[in-house]
């Protein structure tokens, strides 16, 4: 029986989903209730990352240190991870203070084509000690040879593992198993994979990527998470146990852990929204959703048509303030249109 | 560097040396470039080529080219300031003319460092093509030349079979080609046979060193390789993190005896042969790991990351030194357990000091 190492960014990407609004209170709940499921890796954070919170990606309404503090102080068994961005978040402000307050896992992420960006993050938590994995997000706009390669790069500066993200729920689990084994043979450290439920495909896709070698995958309480979701943890660990795969998670404390997310965490259970299919389909990161729905409803536009136009232009996250300005022309398109 | 550490690593060349300075009589009173003149290579001839002057009497004139000069001076003065020492402050793509009294050179400039070959894969393979090429065009001014080193690398023989126990230089395995992470080898491979063709066209003297694994004063411990990371963990008192399940095979030869085999090849190797360079004796990582821990009170912890990718991602690079060891008269004067000592020792004593050459 292989086994799958389970990694839950529910407090991390499940933050896109109440415009980073979790509070300690909710970070100490779900992760007493994770933390005695067994979970292995809960990962804590605002939506993109440590050190992320700002004007124009959205402000947490708790700090990374007391987030961290908090669910440290939680997870008595589980790893604590962080997930950054070099760009939002710095050596000396966010990744030192993150490792100072108990952080046991840092996944270091870049855009899939932007491996170089990590170097010094990566090799900094492995100086510390900690467990290091290289992450390339919006992973559909590189193809399988190009992310091998970037991530090849993150192989070389220390990742102990690797994990693509589709952050736009792009992928069909075709896509999902070509890329874990041109990944596979090209790197030596362990392949995961972190869904987007976009297009429906989130469960079979992790399911391709486990098929197909991955050893670590993503799931989030109800698919907590930016957009139309992630992977459904719950749901992920009862189709696993199903097929053979190991988790070590215990599925009746999950499935309570996802009962009290829903109650605790969200204001509503994501959904597969016409326009997250939009989303998945036009290849735009998930989550855009919620600043591209707000970005329409100001400019009376069609949100639809601003994630094609965004796909067009093949905007990435980090460029949230894009969303205005296609909004913006959209807008003044329509007018001169009338 | 403390005064410490410079005689440490002074006394390590005169144990490479004993016995050996005969046979490296013919470098007396002549002049010997280093390109790469101030990296791991590089600053480990430096120390050797002084102890020869110092305590063997050779009156060598030494010339080290480099781009990185002025750190070296600054970071090791006991070397950059010598008077019978010359930094040559260049891009060894960009020579055009080489000293003229130089009568041996050892051409050593590339850096093996993984992350660099990924991130500037195109500079990885100028620096040791085009750099090539520009040090043997250079050599046309040289009235007096004797012989040329070229250092390659043990990877130019390709993947080496789990079943092989230690691979000779006449091995020659499949490696992939036409890839990002096949750019370092493939450069090296290429300036090998660059240098063959100019050997028979050309008639120049040059013979070949295939570098393994080193460890040792002067390494940076922050390349990714597996021993130097080991040992920065238990420096800074972490547990020691071995990526795979331990299994991986490996040797490594201390600095000082690789500077002393290289120049015995330099002296006596063949024109046109290659030699394999590195300790005979291959190591699981996980030992290396539990002989780095005993080293520390308390023991720093070793954990495995076993996974099913990493168990088949097993590999083994151990040369084969039969060659050298017979030819040369070369051996190891200082086996696997003293030089983890010395590396300790060294790092510590440089804390808060830039560690490593470039």
């Amino acid at each position: 029986m292989r086994s799958i190492l389970i990694s839950d960014p529910s407090l991390r990407d499940g933050n896109h989903a109440v415009q980073h609004s979790l509070t300690v209170k909710q970070v100490a709940a779900y992760c007493d209730a994770v933390d005695a499921a067994g979970v292995p890796i809960v990962e804590v954070g605002h939506g993109n990352g440590i050190g992320a919170s700002s004007l124009q990606l959205g402000e947490s309404s708790a700090t990374d240190g007391d987030l961290l503090k908090t669910a440290r102080e939680h997870l008595p068994h589980s790893k604590l991870g962080v997930h950054m961005i070099p760009g939002f978040a710095t050596i000396e402000k966010d990744l030192k203070p993150a490792i100072e307050a108990g952080v046991d896992v840092v996944r270091v992420a870049a855009h899939c084509t932007e491996a170089d960006i990590t170097e010094r993050h990566i090799g900094y938590a492995r100086e510390k000690g900690r467990t290091v994995y290289g992450v390339l997000m919006m992973s559909h706009m590189a193809s399988k040879e190009m992310l091998a390669e970037e991530a090849q790069k993150m192989e070389s500066y220390g990742a102990e593992g690797f994990i693509f993200m589709d952050s736009s729920g792009h992928y069909l689990p075709e896509d999902v198993t070509e890329r874990v084994k041109t990944l596979r043979s090209a790197l030596s450290v362990p392949v995961g994979f972190h869904a987007h439920n976009n297009l429906g495909m989130a469960i079979a896709n992790s399911v391709a990527a486990a098929d197909a070698g991955a050893e670590m995958l993503d799931g989030t309480a109800r698919g907590f998470g930016a957009g139309a979701g992630n992977a459904q943890l719950e749901v992920l660990i009862a189709v696993l146990e199903r097929l053979g795969y190991k988790t070590g998670i215990d599925l009746y404390k999950v499935l309570d852990a996802a009962d009290l997310a829903e109650k605790e965490l969200m204001k509503v259970v994501p959904t597969i929204s016409s326009v997250s299919v939009v989303s998945g389909l036009s290849g735009v990161f998930s989550g855009f959703l919620k600043p591209v729905v707000r970005a329409a409803q100001q400019f009376k536009v069609d949100p639809r048509d601003i994630f094609f136009e965004l796909g067009r232009r093949k905007i990435v996250a980090g460029q949230e303030d894009i969303i205005i300005e296609v909004a913006s022309d959209l807008s003044k398109k329509l007018t001169g249109a009338r | 560097m403390s005064l410490q550490a410079i005689r440490d690593v002074r006394a390590d060349c005169q144990t490479a040396l004993a016995g050996q300075d005969s046979e490296l009589a013919p470098l007396m009173g002549d002049t010997i470039l280093v390109t790469g003149g101030t990296g791991f290579v590089g600053t480990w001839l430096a120390e050797t080529l002084a102890c020869l002057n110092d305590d063997f009497g050779f009156k060598l004139k030494v010339a080290l080219l480099s781009r990185s000069v002025d750190r070296f001076k600054v970071v090791y003065p006991h070397l950059g300031n010598r008077p019978d020492f010359r930094l040559i402050r260049a891009d060894v793509r960009n020579i055009y003319d080489l000293p003229s009294e130089t009568n041996w050179l050892v051409h050593a400039a590339s850096t093996p460092d993984s992350r660099f070959h990924s991130t500037n894969p195109v500079e990885t393979m100028t620096v040791i093509a085009d750099g090539t090429v520009a040090v043997i065009r250079g050599l046309d001014r040289c009235s007096n030349f004797k012989k040329f080193l070229q250092i390659s690398s043990g990877l130019v023989n390709g993947a080496q079979p789990l079943n092989l126990e230690r691979m000779p230089e006449v091995f020659a395995g499949s490696s992939a080609f036409g890839t990002v992470s096949s750019a370092y080898v493939e450069a090296k491979r290429f300036a090998e046979t660059y240098c063959a063709a100019a050997r028979s066209q050309q008639r120049l003297p040059i013979v070949t060193a295939r570098p393994f694994a080193f460890i040792g004063p002067y390494q940076s411990l922050e390349t990714p390789w597996a021993i130097n990371n080991f040992i920065r963990d238990a420096l800074l008192g972490n547990d020691i993190r071995v990526l795979g399940d331990g299994q991986t095979v490996r040797s490594y030869m201390y600095g000082s005896d690789m500077a002393v085999w290289l120049l015995k090849i330099l002296t006596s190797g063949t024109p046109g042969a290659s030699y394999n360079v590195g300790n005979p004796e291959g190591i699981t990582l996980e030992r290396v790991a539990r002989l780095i821990s005993e080293r520390f009170i308390p023991n720093p912890g070793v954990r495995l990351h076993t996974s099913e990718s990493n168990a088949n991602q097993r590999s083994i690079l151990v040369p084969d030194v039969t060659l050298a060891m017979k030819t040369l008269r070369v051996s190891i004067t200082t086996p696997l357990e003293p030089a983890i000592d010395k590396t300790i020792r060294w790092n510590r004593a440089c804390s808060g000091l830039p560690k490593t050459a470039e």
